[in-house]
């Protein structure tokens, strides 16, 4: 029983890394760009929850569809204006480029959530308890958060293979010529991605901000873990990635029961120097 | 140009406002530069939520000092930078307090892990400073003896909390303990007092953050069945061990956290698994200490949120230093130095007494308790407001 409580702890804290991944792995694997300003996206929408709720009163979950739509559009307008103009220096260069731009981006994000919500670690008091089944306890927090980050999982591999939209942007991450070729509108495509990027990553922040503490000035922690989680399961690999994370976050949850939270900490980091010693070709885009 | 074309008629014009000089108001004699205390907050990063209060108490003794005339007939002025919570930024910018700003006197910042890193730098420079925020004793030592402590050793943190447990049957603990230097002092205390107490220690283990989930390790807490656990703690591992704990199926008899819980975004944060909670404070508002009613009314007035104890540390540093300058006539840094380690002096957290290293010997941490919601004093029996209630619930 014990066991399988510590699988099932793993299985809940992999299916958040999912969700903190996923949509970093939409935007640096598909369109080779390298959005620093993922963990800020999250955090902004986290504490945008946090005011929604705590002044309201009203389910903290009720803000993920308008959290959605905003920072679709939000991600829409940002795209043309930062994005958009590296890419017509080459994919190599805007690879570079776009980690610089994003890293700029961060920080006003990060400096705009510091000004609005202060530097105060926040959190809502919803989902805090678990739901015992078959002997098990499951955390209601982790729980909503794992089953989001499945459909979310589930509905990227589907658009992006079984639709006309999703397998343009696969084109255009591919070849640019040859998806122009095919009279795809790959400025729109890239566009669209970006957009779904940062909503998927404001989704994340609402769901995120129920599990732990946030505050504007941990963008950049989380940031890393999805960098690492997405490295780990190889760069635009959706199924790649959901299975990493659920992989760490079992893990994490092993390392952390049986040898303590000081390896659980820096477990994920140990695993991505292994990995790219041993796999480096793993750290090409799938 | 003018002045060539009519020399005469300047010339008259000044001879003229002459003698009309001397009807003029004198000029006011010139207002002394005011005094400089510089210093570092943890702004932003990790420790921003418990740095915001002492910086706050800071600011209204310095605004309290200055209604009272200021020190040695001069006002006194804040230079205050954000040090990110990182003992690196801090080091930077207290060498740049010292040299480039020139500041009369330093206040220390927030946590023992930031000031650790500027302590060879205060000694270096042989500035007497006042630490606030950093209570673990390994700093105030031989050779490091500027650094003076302005707040209860982390020794002190829930060390109330052991025998209080044991009185009512409590016999094997869990310790957790956050990997900085404050924290980690106050694990190993912990731990060398349950082992006095013949208490046994059934799980323990350090952690690091951000941690973005408590699980695995509030799990091994159940399994060992503790009576006790205490949490060496700062406000988002707090909040994460407390929810971890519930969220496992295990409530111990007695749930300790040390720093955190004594914040009101705490109580938000977890909601009812805050109650019977137990944390500690170097302060309280029932403290008969002189004037602690009056800081009180005057920091909610300036700040509208009650007051915590790193508020009160913060406006005790300041007013330790005030009485330092004042007793001394000076700002000489040798001068207050020696005072500081050799006098004691009354301040709303009361009796400010250091060693000949600097540690402090006078101030307290007494045990709080969160009963609906609200924080209580529990012990020591004498100050009292509430008894001290038991099992812990975890809802």
């Amino acid at each position: 029983m014990l066991a399988l409580q510590i699988l099932v702890n793993g299985l809940l804290l992999g299916g958040l890394y999912v969700l903190i991944a996923q949509s970093l792995n939409l935007i640096f694997g598909v369109m080779g760009v390298v959005n620093l300003a993922h963990g800020a996206f999250i955090v902004v929408a986290g504490l945008f929850t946090y005011w929604f709720a705590s002044s309201t009163g009203i389910n903290p979950l009720a803000a993920l569809p308008f959290v959605f739509i905003v920072m679709a559009l939000v991600g829409a307008g940002l795209q043309p204006l930062l994005v958009e103009p590296l890419m017509k220096m080459g994919r190599s260069k805007a690879e570079l480029l776009s980690l610089m731009v994003t890293f700029g981006l961060d920080y006003v994000l990060v400096e705009l959530a510091l000004q609005v919500w202060g530097s105060s670690f926040v959190s809502v008091p919803y989902l805090q308890s678990s739901w015992k089944f078959a002997g098990l306890d499951f955390s209601q927090a982790l729980v909503v958060s794992g089953v989001f980050a499945a459909l979310v999982s589930a509905l990227l591999y589907w658009w992006l293979n079984r639709t006309d939209s999703g397998k343009s942007l696969l084109a255009a991450s591919q070849s640019e010529t040859g998806a122009i070729c095919c009279g795809i509108d790959v400025k729109r495509v890239r566009m669209l991605a970006f957009a779904l990027g940062v909503a998927l990553a404001a989704a994340a922040g609402v769901l995120v901000i129920i599990v732990e503490a946030l505050a504007p000035q941990t963008a950049d922690d989380l940031t890393l873990l999805a960098f690492v989680i997405i490295a780990l399961g190889g760069l635009g690999s959706y199924v790649g990635v959901a299975v990493a994370a659920l992989l760490l976050g079992v893990a994490q949850s092993v390392t952390g029961y049986f040898v303590g939270g000081n390896a659980e900490y820096v477990l994920p980091y140990v695993l991505l120097i292994l990995v790219m010693v041993a796999l480096p070709g793993r750290f090409r885009r799938a | 140009m003018r002045i060539h074309k009519y020399p005469r008629l300047a010339l008259f014009a000044g001879l003229l406002a002459l003698p009309c000089a001397a009807f003029l108001p004198a000029p006011a004699a010139e207002a002394a530069p005011p005094i400089v205390i510089g210093g570092t907050i943890s702004e932003t990063g990790p420790l921003a939520v418990d740095a915001d209060y002492q910086i706050k108490g800071v600011k209204l003794a310095v605004a309290d000092a200055n209604a009272a005339g200021g020190w040695l007939g001069r006002k006194l002025e804040l230079k205050l930078y954000d040090d990110k919570s990182s003992a690196g930024v801090a080091d930077r910018l207290y060498e740049r307090l010292i040299t480039d700003d020139k500041v009369d006197l330093l206040i220390g910042p927030y946590s023992s892990g930031v000031t650790t890193g500027i302590a060879p730098l205060i000694n270096k420079y042989q500035m007497a400073t006042m630490e606030p925020g950093a209570s673990d004793p390994s700093i105030y030592r031989a050779g490091n003896r500027w650094n003076i402590q302005g707040t209860a050793s982390s020794l002190q943190y829930l060390d109330q909390l052991l025998p209080a447990a044991k009185d009512r049957g409590a016999k094997t603990v869990a310790l957790l303990g956050l990997e900085s230097a404050f924290t980690l002092a106050c694990y190993h205390a912990r731990e060398a007092q349950a082992k006095e107490l013949g208490m046994k220690i059934v799980y323990q283990t350090t952690y690091s953050l951000p941690q973005p989930d408590f699980s695995s390790i509030a799990l091994a807490v159940k399994n060992a069945k503790p009576d006790v656990v205490i949490a060496c703690t700062y406000y988002p591992d707090a909040v994460g061990i407390t929810r971890s704990l519930h969220q496992q199926g295990f409530a111990p008899k007695f749930l300790g956290e040390t720093v955190g819980p004594v914040e009101a975004p705490f109580t938000k944060a977890v909601g009812p698994l805050a109650n019977r909670l137990v944390t500690n404070t170097g302060w309280w508002s029932n403290f008969k200490t002189p004037d602690n009613q009056g800081f009180i009314e005057r920091y909610k007035a300036m700040f509208h949120q009650d007051p915590d104890y790193h508020a009160a540390t913060g406006y005790a540093a300041i007013q330790v230093l005030g009485a330092a300058v004042k007793a001394t006539n000076s700002l000489d840094q040798a001068k207050i130095r020696d005072w500081l380690l050799s006098h004691t002096a009354e301040t709303i957290q009361g009796t400010f007494k250091v060693n000949e290293n600097g540690l402090s010997l006078g101030y307290v941490q007494d045990l709080l308790q969160i009963q609906d919601g609200v924080l209580k004093l529990v012990y020591p029996a004498a100050n009292a407001e509430a008894t001290l209630q038991f099992p812990y619930t975890g809802s």
